[in-house]
């Protein structure tokens, strides 16, 4: 384990929450739009979408090692990871009563994206915040390693 | 009791010193050079990563922001521990060279 190990794992996050944001913004960007994919020939509306994180290092070589005895089973992680970016199928589309427009069915309701803005902010801020946590994390591990420097002086 | 004549010392009568097990003053200077050839080849390492990223982030390729902070904080602590070091270094030297022949 080096010394830059807590560094690593922080900047994982860092993407990861990243990662996140841009979805957020995709999601905020698309909550109009009706002809998002064809589908059986019928335009189908955006759905939303969502992120799923996972912690880095759940992968074969991590269970191999664990298995060999090199690495005892709770070890310090390695960070996270966004293992998938997933639409949301269970939330149904909002339905708007618009005969005029183009995409409105034989009822004339058409189907808006199922994103609500509301829900969409608060993770916003969500991800903002666990990102300036992780940025206040990193800063606390640069300033250890710079005091142990200081050591003899 | 008959007294021997002196003969002179055949060459391959003389046998080699024996090299001693402990590191001699020339492979300790050895080890210490390559430790620190690696200390600062890897501080150099850190140095280009940091550089490459930040020309990447200039040139608007594809590399997050906080990982060319992060790249430049390694390089700046490992420049920081290596001046450190040489400092103890030059320290311990002086302190040697101060003594009193």
């Amino acid at each position: 384990m080096s010394i830059f190990h807590g560094m690593n794992t922080t900047a994982s996050a860092l993407t990861a929450q990243r990662l996140r944001m841009d979805v957020i913004s995709s999601n905020m960007a698309n909550v109009d739009t009706t002809r998002a994919k064809m589908v059986d020939g019928e335009w189908q509306a955006y759905k939303r979408k969502t992120v799923t994180l996972q912690p880095q290092g759940a992968n074969f070589s991590s269970f191999l090692n664990v298995a060999l005895g090199t690495s005892s089973k709770d070890s310090v992680g390695n960070g996270v990871k966004v293992s998938s970016i997933n639409e949301d199928t269970e939330t149904p589309y909002k339905l708007v009563y618009d005969p005029t427009h183009i995409d409105a069915n034989d009822e004339g309701y058409v189907e808006m994206p199922n994103v609500d803005p509301l829900r969409e902010m608060v993770d916003l801020i969500s991800a903002t915040r666990s990102y300036e946590a992780n940025v206040t994390v990193f800063n606390a591990n640069k300033s250890m390693l710079s005091k142990a420097l200081e050591i003899g002086k | 009791m008959a007294i021997e004549a002196i003969s002179l010392f055949q060459p391959n009568q003389i046998n080699a010193v024996q090299i001693s097990d402990k590191t001699t003053v020339s492979e300790a200077q050895h080890n210490f050079g390559d430790f620190l050839k690696n200390a600062i080849e890897s501080v150099n390492e850190n140095q280009k990563t940091s550089d490459v990223l930040t020309e990447k982030l200039i040139n608007g390729e594809d590399v997050e922001l906080h990982n060319v902070m992060i790249a430049s904080q390694k390089a700046s602590i490992t420049l920081n521990a290596t001046l450190e070091i040489r400092n103890k270094v030059v320290e311990a030297y002086q302190e040697i060279m101060r003594m009193q022949v």
